[in-house]
């Protein structure tokens, strides 16, 4: 089901937001990308620090986080296989958030100079890395509005249906079946709601017919209510051929 | 470590929390209950006067624990 080498991974996400073509497939596939395998919970790169790589997730969920002085966490964004949470590192020397794996994940770093010179090259290879930084930054102000305003049930719905969207988008899941093991916490880190209301939440979108979940297998056996629930649009996500 | 499932509503309904909480003791249980009214009134509080919410705590064997709860009240003064 998930595409066999690192290059295919992030090869398929990228022909998800742009136009790319036989010949900068052909020079993604030369970019080396070093794997590595890493628990929950670890931080790939921290606030402050000057990468001298960008990685992209070759699987599980990594979130962009961001804490508080008095240690409250926030995670601002997720991501999912393809992507490439820190490609803006390219540009801005100093990290400004956190990245840390919230499930057990494989990430596959490269080098900064190599993608450097491949950008410098291939201007529609610079193209969809830019497109992927933008659409990254249309998932911030989304989250921002779901965070800042929507109410929390909706704010519940509305992650999970991106969550499932984008991934059904890579190919990771065929389905409205996705299996999200992050923590309560984690969500409500995410949604900025207690551990008490996560759960409240889940509850409630389970009493209304919309998911399903056992452990950590969430279902949606409702998806156009799930969306509607959601105030969910994807017009924010930028797929080019949005799957629904 | 203990899990603790703390049940949230007001007089109409209840939901049961059927995920809970892992908390290390009483302290952590009530920060969390606390945590969780907070998040309750902000999303269930109707502005009707009378109106009470409140956050209950079992433990896994079912025994309640805590009651955390509030009440509106709505007073015209002139």
């Amino acid at each position: 089901m998930s595409p066999s080498s690192s290059s295919d991974i992030l090869i398929r996400k990228l022909q998800t937001i742009s136009d790319i073509r036989e010949a900068e497939i052909a020079v993604l596939k030369s970019i080396p990308i070093q794997e590595k395998d890493f628990s929950a919970n670890h931080d790939l790169v921290r606030e402050g620090d000057h990468p001298v790589y960008s990685f992209v997730v070759l699987d599980g969920l990594i979130g962009s986080t961001k804490y508080t002085s008095e240690g409250k966490r926030q995670i601002t964004s997720f991501f999912v296989g393809g992507d490439i949470p820190d490609l803006h590192g390219l540009h801005l020397s100093v990290m400004d958030c956190n990245f840390s794996t919230l499930t057990p994940a494989r990430v596959g770093f490269m080098r900064h100079d190599v993608l450097r010179s491949i950008c410098d090259q291939h201007p529609r290879i610079a193209t969809a890395f830019w497109r992927s930084t933008l659409i990254d930054a249309a998932m911030y102000r989304e989250w921002v509005t779901n965070v800042g305003r929507r109410e929390a049930y909706t704010r519940m719905a509305h992650i999970l249906c991106e969550l499932i969207f984008r991934l059904r988008a890579v190919g990771r899941i065929q389905d409205h079946i996705a299996d999200i093991p992050i923590t309560q916490a984690a969500l409500g880190d995410a949604l900025g709601l207690s551990t008490v209301h996560v759960n409240r939440m889940l509850q409630e979108l389970r009493r209304e017919g919309l998911i399903a979940t056992t452990g950590s297998r969430m279902h949606a056996i409702d998806w156009p209510g799930l969306t509607h629930a959601g105030d969910f649009d994807t017009t924010y996500l930028h797929q080019k051929n949005p799957a629904d | 470590m203990a899990r603790f499932f703390f049940d949230t509503g007001d007089r109409d309904l209840v939901l049961q929390d059927e995920i809970g909480v892992e908390c290390a003791g009483l302290e952590e249980v009530r920060r969390v209950g606390f945590e969780g009214l907070i998040d309750l009134t902000r999303d269930a509080l109707k502005g009707v006067d009378g109106q009470k919410l409140f956050v209950e705590v079992r433990d896994e064997n079912g025994d309640k624990v805590l009651r955390l709860s509030l009440s509106l009240q709505i007073k015209l003064m002139r």
